[in-house]
């Protein structure tokens, strides 16, 4: 495709019978200017759309007052003030941060170490068993697993109480304490959701080039050393990514604690996104229902922004 | 140019794609766009989601497209009568009313609201405010057709959709608050059915022998956190609420109208107004202290939020010695294999009064209705005791109609005190609604939250949560609408 070298090159007065050489590159490179946006526009116009528009959208909303039946008011700041002060609402972001904490914490530790355990030795087919069955949940419904874990966790009739009651335990008031309601909904965003972070950690491992390990395990680094010295630091990428992805989730988890305790007892599960559900849907501010929205966006890209700067220090690239 | 998108590929593979320019591919590729938009544009512009743009009658219900179906023979009667209204029965899915009014509303606010809906006590007064329309006027009009229905009906069904003096709805079917008690637990406990003017210690009294008669998998006493059932019956028998409760003036032209013999006519008004928090008032802390002792005890569950959709499995199943409930239970024991000697119905206990707690449901024209005439025709003729045999054939729920109410309902279900269904209203008159003002889900949630709380601590606990409930109602009745 390289151009040939002319040796007798058209003076500019050579009869026009085809496009000069300049313009026919202008003509290409107008094409070229032309066809990536032409490639471009279908998600540029759908993101335009469905994301964009919305986002400003619901940032406009935020400084109205609006129940979508009557004309929207202009209220100014007042939205948000009345966030601030709204106990519930400061409750249901503390409720939050506190469960990303354990929940992400709890789904890459898991997701992590059954990563690393099938990588050990073992028949084909179980490791394609274990993959299966670890992505499982992600492919479900979380309203309808949430109903099913209520089942399983009912304080009177549960399947949990019953396998306790049979070693002499008695039964625990899984939904209906604060304690016990926060760990169920843990418990049961961590077993539905890990799997997506174990598919990014197989293959993040997959990536780590064997001689290096062959090296490491030459020098005398095996197990848990090699594991801490070689294999975590190799994988950093990738934690990075899973953690982002597994942090943005959980901040805007809604169907578990929604389904199972829909935020009680008292406030103990309200998250920030029921705050949202339940200004909108249930007491019909819209505009106070996207003033959480924006607050909470704003959080979210505060905290990926802190994770992409501690990345610096933390993540190491090959 | 060619060699370039094929290199290294065999020569029949680029005889037969070679002609293909980049020009004809990105031709190709628009038309395929532009034909897929067109394809799609009936879904891209929504003119394709069923109702939309029709001329038929849209009637939204809460269910599931069987429940919709299950209306059939009732449209098509009804289209028999009235050939030139078309109809449509729409349902809508959802956990609860709480749920299937966020449906709607969000279905107003896409442009497509349905023009009439299947609406219950706890959604009244939100309809009343912003959605639906008086019936002040067709009720005047076609007062001749429509006086028998009211004469069948109790005022206090019809009193509970009265707002500020208007009548927004005509229930069809609604349920009190009774006690459903299991007879094999009573048996074993050896007792017999409480006697109708039982108090709440006689109901303790009964909890605590059905207890000691059983091992820990039965639980006396099943109850739920919500609006309906919860604690609300408790508070209404210990004469109180967590909301104040006043009647609004008016509706005397309607009283006057349809109900001037009725022996309660004096205590008729305009409707019911929830518009204060009550929550710190002495009776109701003493109320939930009551149940919070229940649950000490081990008498009574820790309340759940949601419908209890395991109860009748759990109370068919004799896990369950009592559960307050209406007569909509009746047909889902009956098909869980309870047989009609197996359980059996009261009264709610007695406290400072015998009042009970009750909702009902009817459908409401939007004020956005197409035809709001047609509309009527359709409300009208769903309170016609035709149309009610054939949209309550079992005793799925308690039909509005006292004539409804009778032995052939209950000869194959049971309970053998069905009367207490409809004598809930006679014996006790003044039995309220589910108090639901306008922000009645911003009160539900406010209530269950606060309620789990109150149950499962100390007494002091209780009071420390009556403070908190009292503060999220403030900021619930604050609330829009």
């Amino acid at each position: 495709m390289s151009t040939p070298t002319l040796k007798n090159p058209p003076t500019t007065t050579a009869a026009p019978t085809a496009l000069s050489r300049p313009a026919a590159r202008r003509q290409r490179s107008m094409a070229e200017r032309l066809i990536a946006p032409l490639f471009l526009a279908p998600t540029v116009i759908g993101m335009a759309i469905f994301t964009i528009v919305p986002i400003l959208g619901s940032i406009l909303l935020a400084f109205f007052r609006w129940d979508i039946i009557s004309a929207p008011e202009f209220v100014g700041f007042s939205n948000f003030a009345d966030i601030v002060s709204d106990p519930t609402v400061r409750v249901s972001f503390l409720n939050t941060i506190v469960f990303v904490v354990v929940a992400v914490t709890l789904q890459l530790g898991i997701s992590m170490a059954l990563a690393v355990a099938i990588q050990g030795r073992m028949p084909n087919w179980l490791r394609v068993f274990f993959r299966s069955a670890f992505f499982f949940p992600l492919i479900l419904s979380a309203a309808s697993v949430s109903i099913f874990m209520g089942y399983l966790f009912n304080e009177q009739f549960g399947v949990v109480n019953w396998l306790l009651s049979l070693v002499g335990i008695p039964a625990v008031p899984w939904l209906t304490t604060s304690g016990g309601a926060a760990a169920v909904v843990v418990l049961v965003y961590v077993w539905q959701n890990f799997g997506f972070s174990f598919l990014l950690f197989i293959g993040g491992l997959a990536s780590i080039p064997k001689e290096l390990l062959e090296a490491s395990a030459l020098d005398g680094a095996t197990g848990w050393r090699q594991f801490v010295n070689v294999t975590l630091p190799l994988l950093s990428p990738t934690v990075l990514v899973a953690s982002v992805m597994a942090i943005i989730s959980a901040l805007q988890v809604f169907d578990q604690p929604y389904v199972l305790t829909r935020g009680g007892p008292g406030d103990s599960t309200r998250t920030a996104v029921m705050v949202i559900f339940e200004s909108a849907f249930q007491r019909l501010e819209f505009g106070r229902a996207s003033a959480i929205g924006l607050v909470l966006m704003m959080l979210i890209m505060a905290i990926t922004a802190l994770q992409f700067r501690l990345s610096r220090r933390f993540v190491f690239y090959q | 140019m060619r060699s370039t998108y094929f290199p290294g590929q065999d020569n029949e593979l680029r005889a037969r794609v070679g002609d293909l320019s980049r020009r004809t591919l990105l031709g190709a590729l628009g038309i395929g766009a532009v034909g897929a938009t067109v394809g799609a544009w009936p879904r891209l512009t929504g003119t394709d989601i069923p109702g939309r743009n029709s001329t038929a009658l849209n009637v939204a219900i809460l269910g599931t497209a069987a429940d919709a179906a299950a209306r059939q023979a009732l449209v098509d009667e009804f289209t028999s009568l009235h050939p030139d209204i078309p109809v449509r029965i729409q349902a809508i899915q959802g956990a609860d009313w709480r749920d299937f009014f966020s449906k709607i509303l969000t279905m107003v606010a896409a442009g497509d609201p349905p023009d009439v809906v299947y609406v219950a006590t706890e959604g009244a007064q939100l309809f009343a405010e912003k959605l639906a329309e008086p019936l002040d006027a067709y009720l005047t009009r076609d007062a001749a057709d429509i006086q028998e229905y009211f004469q069948d009906v109790h005022p206090s069904l019809i009193e509970a959709f009265m707002y500020r003096g208007s009548l927004y709805q005509l229930p069809l079917d609604w349920n009190a608050a009774n006690m459903y008690l299991n007879t094999s637990a009573l048996e074993r406990a050896g007792l017999s059915r409480p006697a109708d003017d039982w108090t709440h210690e006689d109901f303790t009294a009964t909890m605590r022998a059905m207890k000691s008669t059983t091992d820990g998998s039965f639980t006396p006493y099943y109850w739920t956190n919500r609006l309906f059932g919860g604690v609300v019956p408790w508070l209404y028998a210990n004469d109180t609420s967590f909301l104040t409760e006043e009647k609004a003036a008016g509706g005397d032209w309607f009283w006057d109208r349809f109900y001037a013999s009725d022996p309660t006519r004096a205590q008729r008004s305009g409707g019911y107004l929830w518009e204060a928090p009550n929550a710190e008032a002495p009776r109701v802390v003493e109320t939930f202290d009551y149940l919070r002792e229940l649950v000490a005890e081990g008498l009574g569950v820790r309340p759940e939020g949601g419908g209890g959709n395991a109860l009748v499995g759990l109370f068919a199943s004799s896990r369950i010695g009592a559960t307050p409930a209406g007569g909509y239970w009746v047909q889902g024991l009956h098909e869980a294999g309870m047989g009609a000697d197996d359980f059996d119905v009261q009264f709610f206990p007695r406290w400072r009064t015998q009042r009970h707690q009750f909702g009902a449901a009817g459908y409401a024209i939007m004020r956005t209705a197409k035809d709001k005439d047609a509309a009527w025709e359709w409300v009208k003729f769903c309170a016609s005791k035709p149309a009610m045999e054939l949209a309550f054939p079992t005793p799925n729920t308690t039909p509005t109609r006292r004539s409804m109410v009778n032995q052939s309902l209950y000869s194959d279900t049971g309970p053998e005190h069905w009367k207490v269904f409809y004598d809930t209203l006679d014996r006790f008159p003044t039995s309220g609604p589910i108090p639901a003002p306008p922000q009645q889900a911003a009160v539900e949630t406010a209530l269950m939250k606060n309620v789990s709380v109150a149950v499962s601590g100390s007494s002091a606990q209780v009071r420390s949560a009556m403070g908190s409930l009292q503060r999220d109602l403030e900021l619930a009745l604050r609330s829009t609408p």
